[in-house]
């Protein structure tokens, strides 16, 4: 087993919250992109010993959602609109400058390890677009120049924790809607940050 | 009976049961929709979409997938309207999309599902001029399973049928959309006892299987509906040839016993006999040495010994013989001599089984309307797969199973109750009062129960089983399923009478009441637990005559080897299963040079002794196997021949088994079969050769311990023997027990019941160069 005790604590706590153990394999699957930045052969292998399934079961699953990455994913997971709202809104510029400033094309990742790069179908911010995410946390109305502030704010600060609302206050612009009270944690890793799979915390 | 539903298609009333699938609905009244993904055996998916059809709804007509659609009362279906034809052709179009069109260089050509409805439901032509998707041509997704993924159309037939039936998905869906492709997960092979099955439900020619790639075109076939005679389950196949050499064997739907499934070595252990080590001529022992001689030469040799009747013979007959071999031996023994002759099973585990007259016998349906079924025998899945098949089927449609015995680790995961290690001691007795075991009361007493007895190794002791079935038998309504895993071990019941076990033979045969001995289709030396002292039996009796396809241990010993005949496919014959269901085996291929069917050579024997022969034709050997059955409900050829028998005629019978127990010394070690070994005919079988060729051991955890094992391999010695094995850890054996599989060659040849050393590796070289 290539997890340390921790993670299995973590994923066994995982697999008591649902009545069946098959039924945790989308959580347990983004702990496995919270540790390795993506899905390894090595963590399917752990994953089907623990809830009772084949590895190719489990692999099935992990290769037909497009958030569990298949190969090593960098620091910073820059996902941008390309759905039909945001392209309205000028979102194709965005993509170009963001993929001028990282030198990558679509679903690579940089030698630094700091960015990969990714345009995306709707992520559900119609109302603020163009949006883009970065770990899944979402900056509604970006500007192609706001775009690259955001970028090159990641790359100089690289922080650890990445917060919506902070993104939001720097760079964003239009919001679709206050979408709740604000707070300051964010995800930790190219996984959504989920509290029950402790990949959000609270940035200080 | 609940209610029939009426409803209306494409004009016509039909009639169906409520909660039936409109396609299969149509389909029993005549009227075929198309199809590729749906099979009448595994759930609906829907994937496919060609089996689009119209039904009016309050909304309107629409078009809905008959196979994801239940019929109600008055519906109004139309399976060929307008929109019907174009929804086709557009799925059609689409599935056609990727596929590469290959069809010159596929095995599926001719009988390819896609093939066909394109001609027929297809449009004709397509619009698609981009560049179709490719994979990397066949990929080995196992030893003997070939996975070409451009032409998959994505139908989840074969990954359902490894989910749902045989319950080992090593198959799965990868990526999504375009990208789609069914494989394996890195370095897991899809290893299934049951993938050839997956080949044969593939409807295009994506999975293929080594044995039968770029051997025939299907139009090419010869074929003929005959049963399997590996395993008392006795699937129904088809027999496929072509240039007078077996190519091909398919299960056929039987609804009461396969189901259209089979077993890996049922469908490809047939390679044998197209193998250039057949024995086509006969032999004789001359100065140490097997020669060929004429087969005239054999009948006139041994009409010395028989003429005068005052010979004693004795058989010890294989289980792979037709009833009518069975039969003809048994005549041949009245005939030829005046004192008694004893007919012996080439079976180290006969015992007597359950068959008193106060015992009802089970039928393999009956696992399906019982409330529970209780298993106590050698592993299944080894050993008789496709009842195993039955058995989770059963399962799957809410029928509690309830599993005893480490042997049977197979059927653990799906038991509702595993009385393992806990339960059975590493004597095979049950450890507990089976009266104050509280699930097994719970599932069981006062339930209609199908109880799967057998012995689970020759070193379990008949009377833990006997105490299993007392308790089931007074305290629930049981019927039986006596689980002898051999051949046509039920076909010998019916035939012969007071039949003894290799226990018996070591016992019973020797120099004194033993002068021809007779051995057909068996090779104990080889195979059994009784290897050593068979040997020395064999070599001291006068004239030993080996019948059997190949040469093997047992037949370099003896003193005349005729070439025979295989049961598969070289000769007619019926053969019996589990439930005593009698069908036909069918002949589709010559045999080769000059080999002769068993009861072909005891007849022309009788024959050239002037001894008169009652039954002289294979049709008088069949009427003599049913003499003492009602003639109207006796499965001879005339009767099984009906269309209506095709399926097999059942015939309980309550055999006498004269067997004693046999005595075996219990040591730490005990044996049994894997489903693959190293047999003659194995051996000569490209495919299975490379399954059962592996020495191996399981051992439970302590003995890894106590021995020190490390490099996951050991050496077992005893004398002058020395095997190297691989060991595997299995955790539901108790302490200190050793499995050995004793169908791997020299494996067999310890002598249990003294202690066998097990010196690991590393240790024994470390021995060596000092």
């Amino acid at each position: 087993m290539s997890w340390d005790d921790k993670l299995l604590k973590q994923a066994k706590k995982i697999i008591k919250l649902y009545p069946q153990k098959r039924s945790a394999l989308g959580p347990l699957l983004h702990l496995a992109q919270s540790k390795d930045g993506y899905i390894s052969d090595d963590s399917i292998t752990v994953i089907s010993e623990l809830v009772g399934i084949t590895e190719v079961q489990v692999k099935s699953v992990s290769t037909f959602y497009s958030m569990y990455k298949q190969e090593p994913t960098g620091k910073y997971l820059l996902s941008v609109c390309k759905s039909i709202s945001c392209e309205i809104n000028n979102s194709s510029e965005v993509i170009n400058k963001v993929q001028e400033f990282t030198g990558l094309n679509n679903n690579e990742t940089d030698e630094e390890e700091l960015f990969t790069f990714e345009a995306v179908e709707c992520i559900g911010a119609c109302g603020g677009a163009p949006a883009v995410q970065v770990n899944y946390e979402t900056v509604e109305g970006v500007t192609p120049e706001n775009a690259i502030n955001l970028c090159e704010w990641l790359k100089e600060t690289k922080p650890d924790v990445v917060v919506a609302d902070e993104m939001q206050e720097n760079f964003g612009g239009i919001k679709s809607f206050d979408w709740a009270i604000q707070d300051n944690s964010g995800a930790t890793s190219t996984a959504p940050g989920f509290q029950t799979l402790k990949t959000t915390e609270v940035k200080k | 009976m609940s209610e029939k539903v009426n409803l209306n298609v494409n004009g016509i009333e039909i009639e169906s049961d409520p909660n039936k699938l409109l396609i299969e609905a149509c389909e029993d009244s005549g009227i075929h929709i198309p199809r590729f993904c749906w099979h009448k055996r595994l759930d609906p998916v829907g994937m496919c979409r060609m089996c689009l059809v119209e039904v009016e709804t309050p909304r309107g007509k629409m078009l809905v997938p008959s196979c994801t659609t239940e019929v109600s009362d008055e519906m109004v279906v139309d399976t060929e309207s307008d929109v019907v034809k174009k929804a086709q052709e557009g799925v059609l179009e689409f599935l056609l999309i990727n596929h590469p069109l290959d069809c010159p260089i596929c095995d599926k050509a001719g009988e390819c599902p896609l093939q066909d409805q394109t001609m027929a439901y297809g449009p004709g032509e397509s619009r698609f001029v981009e560049e179709k998707r490719h994979f990397e041509k066949p990929i080995n997704i196992s030893e003997i399973i070939l996975l070409d993924r451009e032409r998959c159309i994505l139908c989840a037939r074969c990954t359902r049928f490894s989910d749902e039936i045989s319950g080992d998905p090593l198959i799965e869906f990868i990526q999504r959309g375009n990208k789609t492709e069914v494989n394996t997960f890195p370095n897991e092979p899809f290893k299934s006892y049951f993938s050839g099955n997956t080949v044969q439900i593939c409807p295009v020619g994506a999975l293929t299987s080594t044995s039968y790639r770029f051997k025939a075109r299907p139009w090419d076939l010869k074929s003929t509906r005959s049963t399997c005679n590996g395993c008392p389950t006795g699937c129904s196949i088809e027999l496929n040839s072509s240039q007078n050499k077996m190519l091909r064997i398919l299960g056929v739907d039987n609804d009461a016993v396969n189901q259209g499934w089979m077993c890996d070595k049922g469908r490809y252990n047939f390679e044998y006999l197209n193998s250039d080590s057949r024995l086509k001529t006969p032999l004789k022992m001359m100065d140490n040495k097997l020669v060929e001689i004429e087969i005239q030469d054999v009948y006139s040799e041994l009409t010395e010994f028989i003429k005068d009747r005052q010979t004693k013979v004795n058989f010890l007959l294989g289980s792979n013989l037709t009833n009518e071999d069975y039969v003809a031996f048994r005549e041949f023994s009245k005939t030829i001599s005046q004192s008694e002759s004893s007919f012996y099973l080439n079976d180290d585990l006969l015992y007597k089984g359950f068959f008193g007259d106060n015992i009802e016998l089970a039928k393999i349906d009956d696992l399906n309307s019982s409330d529970a079924i209780v298993v106590w025998a050698e592993d299944l899945k080894e050993k008789l797969p496709v009842l195993y098949l039955r058995i989770r089927q059963a399962v799957k449609n809410g029928v509690k199973l309830i599993v005893f015995g480490h042997t049977n680790e197979t059927l653990s995961d799906i038991a509702d109750v595993f009385y393992g290690k806990d339960m059975v001691s590493e004597n095979f007795e049950i450890l507990k009062d089976l009266s104050k075991m509280k699930e097994i009361n719970n599932l069981v007493v006062g339930k209609n129960i199908t109880a799967i007895l057998g012995k689970s190794t020759p070193y379990q002791a008949d009377e833990s089983i006997t105490k299993l079935f007392e308790f089931l038998n007074s305290n629930a309504n049981s019927k039986v399923l006596n689980a002898y895993s051999k051949g046509n071990t039920y076909g010998a019941f019916q035939t012969l009478e007071n039949l003894k076990g290799l226990n018996d033979f070591v016992n019973d045969i020797s120099k004194d009441n033993t002068d021809l001995l007779f051995i057909v289709g068996a090779d104990p030396i080889g195979r059994s637990v009784y290897s050593n002292q068979i040997k020395s039996i064999i070599k001291s009796i006068d004239t030993v005559v080996t019948l059997d396809n190949f040469n093997h241990e047992t037949s370099e010993l003896s003193d005349y080897v005729v070439p025979i005949s295989s049961t598969l496919g070289e000769k007619e014959g019926t053969f019996t299963n589990i439930e005593f269901r009698t069908s036909r085996i069918e002949k589709l291929v010559p045999s080769p040079g000059q080999t002769v069917s068993d009861w072909e050579f005891i007849t022309s024997l009788m024959n050239f002794a002037g001894l008169k022969a009652e039954a002289n034709s294979l049709e008088d050997l069949n009427r003599k196997a049913y003499e003492n059955l009602d003639s109207s409900l006796s499965p001879v050829f005339d009767n099984l021949d009906k269309p209506s028998n095709l399926d097999g005629m059942i015939n309980i019978s309550k055999p006498k088994i004269s067997t004693s127990e046999n005595k075996l010394n219990k040591t730490m070690f005990f044996t049994g079969e894997k489903l693959y070994g190293d047999s003659a005919t194995e051996r000569h079988s490209d495919s299975i050769s490379m399954l059962g060729s592996k020495k191996f051991i399981e051992v439970s955890e302590s003995v890894v311990e106590k021995y020190n094992l490390t490099s996951g391999s050991c050496t077992l010695t005893q004398d002058e023997l020395e095997v190297t094995v691989s060991y595997e850890v299995n955790n539901n054996f108790p302490n200190d027990l050793v499995y050995i599989p004793t169908n791997r060659r020299e494996l067999n040849k310890f002598d249990f019941s003294r202690e066998i050393l097990i010196i690991p590796t590393q240790v024994k070289e470390a021995l060596n160069v000092n």
